[in-house]
């Protein structure tokens, strides 16, 4: 049997080749990763460590988090690469990046919806804040070839029911009348941040919107369907839904995530944005019955346990821009991703 | 038919001033400005090539001073407009705006780089605060995306512009770039859009027509092409095609052809034509202002004026750059490993 | 910020934060703007403070540290002129002590487009007028010009200035010898300062071209600009310091 290690290892071996030529610009090259620790940018350093050994990119990366140095001594296969540099800080308080920095993924921000509601004035100053630190860093570069700023498929407001899927140019308005409005009301400000330093000082910059995902890594402990279905199913809980189970999520798998996020900081237009994520809709119930029949006895599935007013939602983003500028396509799909996240689940974290 | 009026702006005595290496005389003002009033142009453009202030020991110095200059159009000027050039980084403000609006300059069309806009804040709004119009120009937009160009002519826009000229200063560009290009900006855009074409890939006509076709209600045309590189969109060609077309503007086709026959006369030893150095230019994408001083400094260092085209090229040098000419030009006059010491 | 984590005493209070300080403080760089150093400069004066004025106010002797140092440590206020300044007054001072007379003088920066913030796109006419002045009255040239370009090529260009002079006869060769000596002379707190053109004459005009590669401390390499007048303000404030370190603290006001 695999390990944990060698299951991401194959993963991210798979979605790097035979599309190598999509990341090319990106050989010989410094990239600093802030948020470098959470989900995305752990995979971020999946894919960059096999760009180097088995590609020969040789590309350097100094990853910034307020726990990078914890990060390198758990995930040792990671942080004794040397090509890797570790930074302990707080993207808050950021005044300069390396200045041999030649790419930047600005991937900090808090994300736990769990905050939205019990610190929302922390989350609206880190992923404001923050980018903006990270911006007017940015600029004092010698070198600087292109930053991605991770936003959020949120920016765009929530999606109408009678929408199938978003394009970059959707919006709705975020309504601003609640405290979790401060997630996509933050990732909107450094949206427009940042389209400010294009126009003031002509940064290279593409945006990416990340939609859902899933994915080796990915926290069980996160309040999201796909983690909540997965945690109670590995718990052998049943699985709750609070309406029933018609509100419409989309899935992409990590490597992809991962991949895309590289592609676009590589081959993205300046100045453009781009929608990441599968545009493949499913129904909350469909999706728990695609987790639960990976196990037995099979996991009941409830539904309506929340009140009856819960209103179905959907998000589901059009990707056709990112596949046609970007080259890049979904090469996993949301079964094969949950079989992947279940079985790295299921794998002992120390084997 | 085409409804919208096209306004013809005419800077034959402005971008000419390149072609002669900025020797225009008083009495060739006098007389075409004379001529182009006649034509029912909308406006005349008279000054140093680079605009107000540029005449300089790094650019050339103007034959007359610009005071004089000025002082000749405007008493030959009544229904078309006295419109001048400037470029901040050369001409400021409080010295000579001020100069020009006191002798009655009706048009400033204020221009930087095609992604320097903010330059122009100042300008545009010490023109507009003096109650004269401003249009924002936007200089070598072969090295910028319509997307950018958008940008940039929106925040002139913002500083008060009333119209907005992409020049395609280095002769670089295709009917496609300019159907795109000026297409964005009149779709996008409050003010009226403008074209101001060079000819070194021999585009020059076939641009202008695109940028109509595409919207632009602004084009800038010279007597006889008379203007740097290989010179501009021939005006009296861009009337007739205008005509043809079907486009409405005040100029009379006659008197125009008149004023080109009467350019051929006045600016003989110097009408602009295609030639090796033109043509490298406009595919080295470097401003069209460069053609005379390369070729100068290119024959008194003894290197071929293309690899200095080139060279130029490929270190994206901007209109007012001309002092890395000469730098260039030593550099490949030096044999590979020598210490400098051009002979003096 | 950076100053903050690096232990150097901040303040949000603009003046005020130096004159709650004023005994720890002998020298001050003011780097705010024209209008703001009119009104500081008085406090400066009041409190017996060295100002190093960076703006383009010209309220004190223009000091360009290679060429007259000496002269402005007896002064309270000495104004660094422009960046195009320190980087073209040595040159043209250097050219006027090899030639009897200069007819006219005329310097061209080009400086990288990300090197210029808006406050310097708005306030060019006023860098304009300075660097004019600047180099007029170095070069004892009552006809001087100063022109400015922002080039955005990417990677960004180094600052690069151009000396241009009309002066009938020049003598060449002396020309080179002024400008080599004090080429080194500005290299000794410029240390990025480099002739790429040494004296030459083409099409009736003599020229000289510089250039200025920032240190890359802080601010970008491509940012020469700012890092020469910094360097100045630098050299200007050492020199201040060598001085009171001889003569005592504030004993020379």
């Amino acid at each position: 049997m695999m390990s944990r290690i060698e299951l991401v290892r194959q993963d991210a071996e798979a979605v790097v080749a035979n599309r190598t030529h999509l990341l090319s610009s990106l050989r010989n090259s410094h990239i600093f990763i802030t948020g470098g620790t959470g989900f995305l940018g752990t995979w971020l350093l999946e894919l960059l460590s096999v760009l180097n050994a088995k590609h020969n990119f040789n590309i350097q990366a100094s990853v910034l988090s307020r726990s990078a140095l914890q990060f390198a001594e758990k995930y040792k296969h990671l942080g004794s690469r040397p090509e890797f540099r570790f930074i302990n800080g707080d993207i808050r308080y950021l005044t300069e990046v390396p200045r041999a920095t030649n790419y930047i993924i600005h991937a900090a921000a808090l994300t736990d919806r769990r905050l939205f509601a019990s610190n929302p004035t922390l989350v609206g100053e880190v992923n404001a804040v923050g980018a903006m630190r990270l911006l007017r860093a940015a600029d004092l570069l010698d070198d600087l070839k292109q930053i991605v700023l991770v936003s959020s498929g949120l920016v765009a407001g929530p999606q109408a029911l009678n929408v199938e899927r978003i394009d970059e140019n959707y919006t709705s308005g975020i309504p601003c009348n609640t405290a979790n409005a401060i997630y996509p009301e933050s990732k909107r400000f450094a949206e427009s941040m940042a389209t400010s330093f294009v126009s003031e000082s002509k940064l290279p910059l593409v945006i990416v919107r990340p939609f859902a995902f899933l994915g080796p890594y990915q926290s069980l402990e996160l309040p999201w369907a796909i983690t909540d279905f997965i945690r109670d199913s590995l718990a052998g809980r049943p699985i709750k839904i609070m309406g029933d189970g018609s509100t419409v999520r989309s899935l992409m798998y990590a490597s992809d995530y991962a991949f895309w996020t590289l592609a676009a900081l590589s081959r993205g237009t300046p100045r453009e944005v781009y929608n990441i994520g599968s545009p493949e809709g499913i129904h909350l119930l469909a999706l728990a019955k695609l987790i639960t029949q990976h196990f037995s006895p099979l996991p009941e599935i409830l539904t309506k346990v929340g009140q009856s007013g819960h209103d179905a939602t959907r998000l589901v983003p059009n990707i056709a821009k990112a596949q046609r500028d970007l080259g890049v396509q979904v090469t996993v799909s949301l079964s094969d991703a949950i079989q992947n996240t279940i079985t790295w689940h299921k794998t002992a974290a120390s084997s | 038919m085409q409804t919208q009026q096209i306004i013809v702006t005419d800077p034959t005595l402005r971008d000419g001033s390149h072609a002669c290496s900025h020797q225009i005389t008083a009495e060739q003002i006098r007389r075409y400005a004379t001529a182009a009033e006649a034509a029912k142009v909308d406006y005349v453009e008279v000054g140093h090539g680079n605009g107000l202030g540029a005449s300089s020991l790094q650019v050339g110095f103007s034959l007359i001073p610009e005071r004089e200059m000025l002082e000749i159009a405007r008493s030959c000027l009544k229904t078309s407009g006295l419109s001048v050039h400037v470029m901040p980084g050369f001409a400021t403000a409080k010295r000579e705006i001020a100069q020009a609006l006191e002798i009655g300059v009706d048009l400033f069309r204020v221009g930087s780089h095609c992604t320097e806009a903010d330059l122009t804040q100042r300008h545009i709004s010490y023109v507009r605060n003096a109650g004269k119009e401003a249009w924002g120009i936007l200089m070598m937009i072969h090295m910028a995306s319509k997307e950018m160009l958008l940008e940039e002519s929106k925040k002139m826009q913002s500083y008060g512009a009333q119209g907005i000229v992409l020049m395609d200063s280095a002769g670089a560009s295709f009917p496609q770039d300019v159907t795109e290009k000026i297409g964005l900006l009149t779709q996008r855009l409050d003010v009226p859009v403008g074209f101001h074409a060079h000819d070194n890939l021999g585009l020059s006509i076939a641009n202008s027509l695109a940028a109509l076709q595409a919207g632009a209600r602004i084009v800038d045309g010279t007597a006889r092409g008379f203007g740097a590189g290989a010179g501009n969109a021939p005006l009296e060609l861009l009337i007739a095609v205008m005509q043809r077309q079907g486009y409405k503007f005040n100029a009379d086709l006659y008197k125009v052809l008149d004023a080109a026959e009467l350019a051929s006369q006045l600016f003989a030893e110097n009408l602009p034509n295609s030639n090796s150095v033109t043509i490298v230019s406009g595919l080295a994408g470097v401003f069209s202002g460069f053609a005379k001083p390369v070729q100068r400094a290119a024959k008194q260092l003894g290197v071929d004026p293309r690899d200095v085209f080139f060279e130029l090229g490929r270190r994206k040098v901007v209109g007012g750059q001309e002092d890395l000419i000469l730098e260039v030009a030593s550099e490949l006059a030096r044999p590979k490993g020598q210490i400098h010491s051009p002979k003096p | 910020m950076k100053a903050d984590q690096l232990g150097v005493p901040v303040s949000s209070k603009s003046i005020q934060g130096i004159v709650d300080r004023k005994a720890e403080i002998d020298l001050v760089f003011d780097a705010t703007s024209a209008e703001d150093h009119f009104r500081h400069a008085k406090v400066f004066a009041e409190l017996g403070m060295l100002a190093i004025d960076l703006t383009p106010a010209r309220v004190g002797k223009m000091c360009v540290p290679a060429v007259n140092l000496e002269d402005c440590l007896a002064t309270g206020n000495v104004n660094m002129v422009s960046c195009g300044g320190q980087a073209s007054i040595p040159i043209a001072f250097a050219i006027a002590q090899a030639n009897p007379k200069i007819d006219y003088i005329e310097t061209v920066s080009s400086i990288a487009s990300r090197s210029a913030g808006p406050a310097t796109r708005i306030n060019l006419d006023e860098y304009l007028d300075t660097t004019e002045e600047g180099i007029a009255s170095f070069s004892r040239c009552e006809h001087a010009k100063a022109i400015l370009n922002l080039n955005p090529a990417q990677p960004c260009v180094h600052m690069q200035t151009t000396i241009l002079a009309g002066i009938k006869n020049p003598d060449v060769e002396k020309t080179r010898a002024a400008v080599a000596t004090m080429v080194k002379k500005l290299q000794e707190y410029v240390p990025g300062y480099q002739m790429i053109l040494a004296p030459m004459v083409e099409n009736n005009r003599l020229a000289v071209m510089v250039r200025v590669e920032g240190r890359g401390d802080y601010l970008p390499t491509y940012a020469g600009n700012l890092d020469i007048i910094n360097c100045a303000a630098i050299a200007m404030a050492e020199a201040y310091a060598r001085k009171m370190g001889e003569t005592g603290r504030k004993e020379t006001r």
